[in-house]
C-alpha cells in the first residue's frame, strides 16, 4: 500500500464516535473536460459510510452516483478531495491495490472461465494457496446457493445465477467493503425482488459494508440502512430511508422518492404546532418542525398518496380540500385515483382494496380529500 | 402453403452463396483433382490416366520447396502476430475516438498496388540505399551484406503484406473484450500484466486463431514475394506451381502440386486447431 | 520521366494481373471435360487455306489491340494518326506483361475458338508464340495486304525460323539480349559472357529467369549457337549455369527488375535487354553484345484466329511499316525497329528539333542499341525454335536452375 495518513476527525452524529468509518469521502470533486468545457460529474461530496452498513447511492442516471462509486473502487481519481478506506488515504491507489471489491452492472464475469475459476480469480491473484482457495470458493458458492455448478461457464447460467456468481466472486475476497453498481438492473421484476431479499440476507451473514448504487428508489428504500440521494453531481439528502421518504429535504427528493403530491400555498396563520394554509374551499395544516415561517410565506408541502383519504362528506378537522376525479386506475391490491384539487393541483391518491369491492368514486365525480397534518411535510423544515 | 414457404426460405437464402461456391469453388476443385491425375501435354492433349505418380513425383522433386514454404509461412505468421498484436491492442484500447483513423492509417499502404509497395521496398533496401548504405559506410555491416534477394527479405515481405489479415481479426477480438471485464480483473487484485495475461489475452485468442488461419494459408502459398524479393535459394512452392502452369503448361503437375499444398495446409491448420483452438486452452490461459 | 516509362511501367504492372489470370484460367479449365484434347500440328497451311480464311472478309472500321505497357506514346499519337489516315478506330489496351502469363490467359478461349476480345496482339518470339502457331490459334496473314512489310522490313526479320514466310507474324519492335554492367563497380571492360561466370563477381551477377534467355546464355558460354543447339548441348549448358548458381555468383534470376538493380549496384553486371539500358540513360551503365554472341528477340504482331476484325488489324500492321509512320513510335519506344529506313525520319526530326529534344533524337539515331551496327547484327543469334517434343524437355533442363533445384 502507499503512504497513509489518518482521516481527519469529524463529528459523527449517528455512528459510534469510536469506530473508524469504513469509507469516507472528503470534499471529493470529479471534473471532465468535454468539448472545451469543464463538466462536473461529482461536485464537492462529503460522505461517511459506517462499518457494516448497507449504504445506497440513489439518483437518476447522470447524477454522479456511478462516478462516486468508481472513485471509491479506484477506477477514477478525484480531481479534488480525498478518499479514505478505514481511515487510510487511498486517493491515487489503483483499484487492484484497494481492499474493496465491486459487483458490476451486468456482472462483467470472465466469460472464458468456469464459475469456480471466476470466483477463485481474486484469491489466486493474492496468492492464496490451493487448498484454502478451494475451501473458500466452496463455502462462498454455498452461501450464494451455487454448489454443484462450479464447472459451468457464465453463459450457461441464468441471469440470477450470474448475479450470484458476481457477488460470490467479490465477497470471497472478504473485502473491507463491497461496491455494487446497479447489480439487479438486468433482472426481471420477480427475480429482482427475490434478489433484494437475498442480498440483504447475505450482507447480514457476511457482515461486510455494502455500497449500493441504484436508480430504483424502491430498491434503495427496501434494502438500505442509509441513502444518499444524488442529483447533478451533488448529494441532495443523506438519511435513513424513512426520513428520506417522509421528510424529503428538497423538491427533487420529494419527486424522486416514491409517488409524491406536491402542493404549493401561502401561509395564512402560524400556530404552535404548524402553519395553516388556505387552500380553495378547504384548508391545510402542516407541521413546521420548529422551522420559522411567517404569514404570507409560500410553502411547498408533500403528502404521500397512501396517506390521503377520499370521502363524500366535507371533513371538519385536519387538512382537507375538495377535488374532481380525473382518472381511476385499478392496481390489484390498491386503486390509484388521479384527482384535481379545487386549487388546480394534480394529486394522486392510493386506496387499499381491503374490503370495499367497488370503487369509491367514479371518474368526474366531486369528492373530498383529507389527511392528517402530521402526514404532510413542508419541504425544507427538517 | 405458407408453411412450405417458411420451410423453404432458409434454403433460398443460401442459394446465391451456395451456387457461387459450387460454380467457382467446388467445380474447379473437382476438375483440378481430375486434372492432377492426368498425363500428357498441351500439344497432344491430356488423358485421364489416374497417374498418382504426379503426386509422389511432385513431392520427390519439390519436397524442399514445400518444406521451405511451410517454414517461411510459419516464421512470417509468428512475426505477424508479434507485430499485429501490440498494434491492434493499442488501437483497440488506447486510441480512444481516433480508433478508426488509426485503423485506416494501418490499412492505408494496402490500398496501394502490391508491386508499387515492393518497388518502394527495393528502393529502401537496396545494397547502397538509405538503410544499408550508411550502415556499411560506418562499417557496421560487411561490404557485401545485402537484404534484397534473400530469405530474410522474402519473409519480411510476406510478413508486411499479410499483416492486415492478422491485425483485423485480433483488433475485432480485442474490441469485443468488455472493458468492464478488464476492470473486474483490476478490481480483483490483478495488476496490468495479470489482467492482460489472464483476461485480455485469452479473450482475444480466438482473434489470433482466426488471424493465423487467414495469414498462414496465403503466406505459405504465396509466390509474388519470393519472385520479387527472393534470390535463387528462396523459391517457394507457389513459384513452382506458377511456372509449371503458366510457363510449362504442365497442368497435371501444377494441379497435383496445388492439391498437395492444400492437403499440407489443411493438415497444419487442423493440427493447430486441435492443439490450440479449444475452450480448454482459453480456460487454462485464464487460471 | 517518359524515358523511364517503358521499363518502369512494365515492372510496375507485370505481377499485378497474375492473380486475376489465375482465376480466369482455373474457370476456363473447369469448362472443359474429363480430358484435355490435344491441338498440335495445325501450323502448316497451304495458300488455298490462307485464301479461304480471308475470303469474303472486309474491314469493319475498328479494332482492338492488346500490347505491352510502354509500347505506345502516352498520348497515343500514332494511333490517332492511323485513325485519321484510315478512318479505323483503335481500342488500345496495355494488357500484356509477360508472354507466359498472357498465354495462360488466352489459351483456353483460343482452344475453344472463342474471341479473346482482341484483333491484334503483340507477343515475343519464343515458346508461347511457337505454341500458338503449332496449336492453330493464329490467323494466317494475307501478305497481299501487307505491301509495306515486303518493301521496308529489314532482311533479318523476313522469313524467320520460328515462322517461315512470316505466315503468322510480323515484328513490332525487337531488341538484343546482351550484358549490361555498371562501370562504377566493374573496373574492366566487359565483352564476354565468360565474365558472367567469373567468381570475382560472386553475388553481383544478374541472370534472366526466362528459361530460353537463360538457356541461350548458357549455350553461348559453352560455345554453342543456341539456334543450332541439341539436347546434349542443353545438358552441358545447364551444368555450367548450375555451377554458376551453386558457387553463388548469381545474385538473382530476374524477370524485369534487373535494370534498377544494375543501376543501383545491387548487381554489377547482368543479362539485359538493349532498350531497357537505352531508356535508363545512365552513363555508368553500359550495354554490350558479348563476343560469344547475343540474341535478337522480336515482339511480334499477330492476329488471333477468332478475331472479329482481322482485316482492320492487317491495315494497321501495314500502316506501321511505312517509315514515316514508324519513326514517331521508335522515338518513343527506343527498341530496335524492323524498319531501318525509319532512321532517316528520326534524323530529319532531329534536324527540325531544338534543345533537349534535338539531343535526344540525335542520341537515338546514333545509338547502336536502337540502330545496331552491322558488326553487332552479325553477332546476333536467334532463339532456338523448339518442336512440340523438345519444348518440355528444354523446360525440364533449364527451369529447375531458376527454382534453385
Amino acid at each position: 500500500m502507499t503512504e497513509t495518513s489518518p482521516a481527519p476527525v469529524r463529528d459523527d452524529p449517528e455512528g459510534t464516535p469510536a469506530a473508524v468509518p469504513a469509507i469516507e469521502l472528503a470534499g471529493v470533486r470529479k471534473s471532465f473536460q468535454a468539448y472545451g468545457e469543464t463538466v462536473h460529474a461529482v461536485r464537492d461530496i462529503d460522505l461517511t459510510v459506517h462499518e457494516g452498513e448497507f449504504f445506497s447511492l440513489l439518483g437518476p442516471s447522470g447524477c454522479g452516483k456511478t462516478t462516486t462509486m468508481r472513485m471509491i473502487a479506484g477506477f477514477e481519481d478525484p480531481t479534488e478531495g480525498a478518499v479514505y478506506l478505514h481511515g487510510e488515504d487511498v486517493t491515487g491507489v489503483p483499484a487492484n491495490k484497494r481492499d474493496v471489491n465491486m459487483v458490476f452492472q451486468s456482472y462483467a464475469l470472465f466469460p472464458h472461465m468456469s464459475v469456480f475459476d471466476n470466483v477463485a480469480f481474486g484469491l489466486r491473484r493474492r496468492g492464496v494457496d490451493k487448498a484454502e482457495t478451494r475451501k473458500r470458493v466452496g463455502a462462498m458458492l454455498e452461501i450464494v446457493d451455487l454448489t454443484g455448478r462450479e464447472k459451468r461457464r457464465p453463459s450457461e447460467l441464468s441471469g440470477g445465477q450470474q448475479q450470484r456468481v458476481a457477488l460470490a466472486r467479490a465477497l470471497v475476497n472478504r473485502p473491507r467493503a463491497l461496491l455494487l453498481d446497479e447489480p439487479l438492473g438486468a433482472l426481471d421484476l420477480k427475480l429482482r425482488q427475490a434478489m433484494q431479499v437475498e442480498l440483504k440476507r447475505i450482507q447480514r451473514e457476511v457482515g461486510i459494508t455494502f455500497v449500493y448504487v441504484t436508480h430504483d428508489q424502491g430498491e434503495a428504500l427496501t434494502m438500505s440502512d442509509r441513502i444518499a440521494v444524488m442529483n447533478d453531481g451533488g448529494i441532495e439528502q443523506l438519511d435513513t430511508p424513512r426520513a428520506i421518504y417522509e421528510r424529503p429535504a428538497s423538491r427533487f427528493v420529494a419527486g424522486f422518492i416514491g409517488t409524491s403530491n406536491l402542493i404549493t400555498g401561502q401561509i395564512t396563520a402560524v400556530g404552535g404546532d404548524g402553519a395553516e394554509i388556505g387552500y380553495g374551499e378547504g384548508r391545510i395544516v402542516v407541521p413546521l418542525n420548529g422551522a420559522s415561517r411567517a404569514v404570507g410565506d409560500t410553502v411547498e408541502l408533500t403528502v404521500r398518496p397512501e396517506k390521503i383519504v377520499i370521502g363524500g362528506e366535507r371533513p371538519d378537522r385536519g387538512s382537507y380540500t375538495s377535488a374532481t376525479v380525473a382518472e381511476v386506475v385499478y392496481l390489484g391490491t390498491s386503486t390509484s385515483y388521479l384527482v384535481t384539487t379545487a386549487a388546480g393541483d394534480d394529486v394522486t391518491v392510493f386506496v387499499q382494496n381491503a374490503t370495499n369491492a367497488d370503487d369509491i368514486a367514479e371518474r368526474g365525480s366531486r369528492v373530498w380529500l383529507s389527511w392528517e397534518p402530521r402526514h404532510s411535510y413542508a419541504i425544507g423544515t427538517a | 402453403m405458407r408453411r412450405l414457404k417458411g420451410a423453404v426460405a432458409p434454403y433460398l437464402l443460401i442459394l446465391p452463396g451456395g451456387l457461387w461456391l459450387v460454380v467457382f469453388f467446388a467445380v474447379p476443385l473437382v476438375y483440378m483433382a481430375s486434372v492432377s491425375l492426368m498425363t500428357g501435354n498441351l500439344i497432344d492433349g491430356f488423358e485421364q490416366t489416374w497417374h498418382w505418380r504426379n503426386y509422389t513425383d511432385g513431392l520427390d522433386v519439390y519436397g524442399d520447396k514445400f518444406v521451405r514454404s511451410l517454414w517461411y509461412g510459419l516464421i512470417a505468421t509468428v512475426a505477424c502476430i508479434a507485430l499485429a498484436y501490440p498494434a491492434a491492442y493499442w488501437i483497440a484500447f488506447r486510441a480512444g475516438r481516433h480508433k478508426s483513423t488509426w485503423l485506416f492509417m494501418l490499412l492505408l499502404p494496402f490500398f496501394v498496388s502490391f508491386v508499387l509497395r515492393t518497388i518502394a521496398w527495393k528502393l529502401v533496401l537496396t545494397d547502397q540505399g538509405p538503410v544499408l548504405g550508411p550502415l556499411k559506410s560506418w562499417h557496421l555491416l560487411p561490404k557485401d551484406f545485402h537484404v534484397l534477394d534473400s530469405g530474410f527479405a522474402v519473409v519480411s515481405g510476406l510478413t508486411y503484406n499479410f499483416l492486415p489479415f492478422m491485425v483485423l481479426p485480433i483488433y475485432v477480438a480485442l474490441e469485443r473484450v468488455d472493458h468492464r471485464v478488464v476492470e473486474a480483473a483490476y478490481d480483483l487484485y490483478a495488476g496490468r500484466f495479470a489482467a492482460f495475461r489472464r483476461v485480455v489475452l485469452p479473450l482475444s485468442l480466438p482473434g489470433v486463431f482466426a488471424g493465423v488461419i487467414m495469414t498462414f494459408v496465403p503466406v505459405t502459398s504465396d509466390y509474388v514475394n519470393a519472385s520479387v524479393l527472393g534470390g535463387p535459394d528462396n523459391t517457394m512452392i507457389g513459384n513452382v506451381i506458377q511456372t509449371e502452369y503458366f510457363t510449362n503448361s504442365e497442368y497435371a503437375t501444377a494441379s497435383a502440386l496445388s492439391f498437395t499444398l492444400m492437403a499440407l495446409l489443411l493438415l497444419g491448420i487442423f493440427a493447430y486447431a486441435r492443439a490450440l483452438g479449444t475452450k480448454d486452452v482459453l480456460e487454462a490461459a485464464g487460471r | 520521366m517518359d524515358r523511364y516509362d517503358p521499363a518502369l511501367r512494365r515492372g510496375l504492372t507485370s505481377r499485378r494481373n497474375v492473380l486475376r489470370l489465375m482465376g480466369a484460367s482455373a474457370a476456363a479449365l473447369a469448362a472443359s471435360a474429363c480430358s484435355i484434347p490435344g491441338q498440335g500440328g495445325r501450323g502448316d497451311l497451304t495458300q488455298a487455306q490462307i485464301d479461304a480464311f480471308w475470303k469474303g472478309r472486309t474491314g469493319k472500321g475498328s479494332l482492338n489491340w492488346a500490347n505491352w505497357p510502354g509500347y505506345m506514346q502516352d498520348d497515343h499519337a500514332s494511333i490517332k494518326a492511323f485513325t485519321k489516315d484510315t478512318g479505323v478506330e483503335v481500342n488500345y489496351k496495355e494488357v500484356i506483361q509477360e508472354a507466359s502469363d498472357w498465354f495462360g490467359k488466352v489459351q483456353a478461349p483460343l482452344a475453344a475458338g472463342q474471341s479473346i476480345g482482341f484483333d491484334l496482339m503483340v507477343v515475343t518470339n519464343g515458346i508461347q508464340t511457337s505454341k500458338m502457331i503449332e496449336l492453330g490459334y493464329l490467323a494466317p496473314l494475307d501478305h497481299s495486304r501487307l505491301p509495306n512489310f515486303d518493301k521496308y522490313a529489314a532482311a533479318k526479320y523476313k522469313d524467320p525460323a520460328f515462322d517461315p514466310g512470316n505466315t503468322y507474324t510480323i515484328p513490332y519492335e525487337s531488341g538484343i539480349t546482351g550484358i549490361a554492367y555498371n562501370t562504377k563497380y566493374v573496373k574492366e571492360e566487359i565483352d564476354s559472357i565468360a565474365q558472367l561466370f567469373d567468381p570475382k563477381y560472386k553475388g553481383k551477377v544478374g541472370m534472366m529467369g526466362d528459361s530460353q534467355e537463360l538457356g541461350n546464355f548458357g549455350l553461348f558460354a559453352i560455345g554453342v549457337d543456341p539456334e543450332k543447339s541439341t539436347p546434349k548441348d542443353w545438358a552441358s549448358a545447364a551444368r555450367k549455369l548450375r555451377e554458376q548458381r551453386d558457387s553463388r555468383i548469381v545474385r538473382k534470376y530476374y524477370d524485369q527488375g534487373y535494370i534498377d538493380a544494375v543501376a543501383k549496384g545491387d548487381v554489377w553486371l547482368t543479362m539485359a535487354w538493349s532498350g531497357d539500358v537505352y531508356s535508363l540513360a545512365n552513363d555508368d551503365v553500359k550495354f554490350v553484345v558479348p563476343k560469344e554472341g547475343g540474341t535478337l528477340w522480336t515482339d511480334l504482331m499477330m492476329i488471333p484466329k477468332p478475331a472479329g476484325n482481322p482485316v482492320d488489324a492487317l491495315t494497321l500492321m501495314n500502316w506501321l511499316y511505312e517509315p514515316a509512320h514508324n519513326a514517331p513510335l521508335t522515338e518513343f519506344i527506343n527498341y530496335i525497329t524492323p524498319v531501318p529506313a525509319t532512321r532517316q525520319y528520326v534524323l530529319a526530326d532531329a534536324a527540325k528539333a531544338t534543345g533537349d529534344d534535338k539531343a535526344d533524337l540525335e542520341r537515338l539515331a546514333s545509338s547502336p542499341l536502337v540502330f545496331p551496327s552491322e558488326a553487332d547484327m552479325a553477332r546476333l543469334r536467334n532463339f532456338r525454335v523448339l518442336s512440340q517434343q523438345e519444348e518440355p524437355q528444354y523446360q525440364k533442363v533449364f527451369t529447375p536452375i531458376v527454382q534453385g533445384s
